[in-house]
C-alpha cells in the first residue's frame, strides 16, 4: 500500500515536471545557427600566443622574481642579525631595516645608480612591449 | 534521435563537411532551446543562448571523446554555457518566499485546479537556488537519469542525487500539500 503511494508520488512529480509546455525554436533558428557556423569556418583561425617571442621576457621576469626573493631573504637575515647583536636597543622593525647596510644604507651615489637602473629597465621593457605589439620585434 | 546519426555527422564535420552540422542542429535544437528556456524563462534569450551553445559545440567538436553519448556532451557544453550566462545576467525569477502556496490545494471539491497546482510547483522550482534547479531541470524536464545528469553538470552522481533530494525537500517544505515524498529513479 505504502509502495503504491510512493509510486503515485513519484509519478505525480514526473507528471508535474515533464508536463510543462515545450517551446518550439523559431523557423529560422537552424539557418541562423548554420550562418554562424559558416562565419566561424571561413574566418581566420585564432592567433596563437607568441610563446617564442614572449619567452625571453618570461625568463627575465622569472629571474627578477628570484632575485627579489633572494634579496628579501638576505635582508631579513641581516635584520635578524642586527636584532641579535643589539638586543637591548628598542627599535622598530622599519628603523632596523632602514639602518641595515644592504640596500637602504647607501649614500646618494648608490641611490642614483639604483634610480638609473630602474629607469633603464622600465625603458627597455616599454620599448620591447611596443615593438612586440607593433610586430617589429 | 539516433546516436549513430550524431556520430556520423560529427565525423563528417571533422572531415571538413561543415554542412553536416545542420543535421546535429536540427536534431537537437528543440532540447537545447527548451533547456535554455528552463534556465532563463525568456524565449528570445533562450534562442540566443542555444545558438551560442551550438557554436561552442562546433568549435569544440574535436574534444568529444566518445566515452559518453554525443547528446550528453552537447548538454554538458550547453549547461556550462547557460550557467555562466545566467551568472552574468541573472534570469528574472521570484524568491522562494514569494512563491505563494495555494490556500487549500487538496480541497474535497477540487478547490484548486490541477493546472494551477502544477504551475505553483513549477514556479517554486524556478525559485530554487541554481544548483538544485539545474539538477531537477535535467532530471525531470529533460528526463535524464542520474549518471547522464551528472555528466552534463560535471559533478559526481552522488552530488546529483544529493541535490535532487535537497531540491525536493525544499519544494516539499514550501508546498507540502502539493508534493509528497518521491523516490529517486534508479540510476
Amino acid at each position: 500500500m505504502m509502495r503504491d503511494d510512493m509510486r503515485h508520488d513519484e509519478d505525480e512529480m514526473d507528471r508535474i515536471f515533464s508536463g510543462e509546455d515545450e517551446i518550439q525554436p523559431s523557423s529560422g533558428f537552424a539557418a541562423s545557427v548554420m550562418e554562424g557556423v559558416q562565419r566561424e569556418a571561413v574566418g581566420p583561425p585564432p592567433i596563437p600566443f607568441p610563446w617564442m617571442r614572449a619567452l625571453p621576457g618570461l625568463v627575465v621576469a622569472g629571474l627578477a622574481v628570484v632575485l627579489v626573493v633572494m634579496a628579501a631573504v638576505v635582508a631579513g637575515g641581516q635584520v635578524e642579525a642586527a636584532t641579535v647583536h643589539r638586543p637591548s636597543m628598542s627599535m622598530s622593525w622599519l628603523s632596523l631595516l632602514l639602518s641595515s647596510p644592504l640596500v637602504f644604507q647607501g649614500n646618494v651615489g648608490s641611490a642614483a645608480i639604483w634610480g638609473v637602473l630602474a629607469v633603464g629597465v622600465t625603458f627597455v621593457s616599454v620599448n620591447l612591449s611596443m615593438r612586440l605589439a607593433s610586430g617589429r620585434g | 534521435m539516433s546516436a549513430s546519426d550524431d556520430q556520423a555527422d560529427v565525423e563528417k564535420v571533422l572531415g571538413g563537411d561543415i554542412s553536416a552540422f545542420e543535421g546535429i542542429v536540427r536534431r537537437w535544437q528543440g532540447p537545447l532551446v527548451n533547456l535554455a528556456y528552463r534556465f532563463c524563462q525568456d524565449r528570445g534569450r533562450a534562442e540566443e543562448m542555444a545558438q551560442e551553445a551550438f557554436l561552442r559545440s562546433y568549435r569544440g567538436l574535436g574534444q568529444w571523446r566518445k566515452d559518453a553519448a554525443f547528446s550528453t556532451w552537447l548538454f554538458a557544453v550547453a549547461t556550462n554555457l547557460y550557467r555562466s550566462e545566467l551568472r552574468r545576467i541573472p534570469a528574472r525569477t521570484i524568491g522562494l518566499d514569494e512563491v505563494a502556496e495555494p490556500m487549500d490545494a487538496r480541497a474535497s471539491d477540487g478547490g484548486l485546479e490541477d493546472r494551477d497546482r502544477d504551475l505553483a510547483v513549477r514556479r517554486a522550482v524556478l525559485a530554487l537556488p541554481g544548483k538544485y534547479r539545474e539538477a531537477l531541470t535535467l532530471y525531470y524536464f529533460h528526463d535524464m537519469d542520474v549518471p547522464t545528469a551528472a555528466k552534463s553538470l560535471g559533478v559526481p552522481e552522488g552530488t546529483v542525487k544529493a541535490r535532487l533530494f535537497r531540491g525536493r525537500e525544499i519544494l516539499r517544505g514550501k508546498l507540502p500539500r502539493q508534493l509528497a515524498v518521491p523516490r529517486v529513479k534508479e540510476a
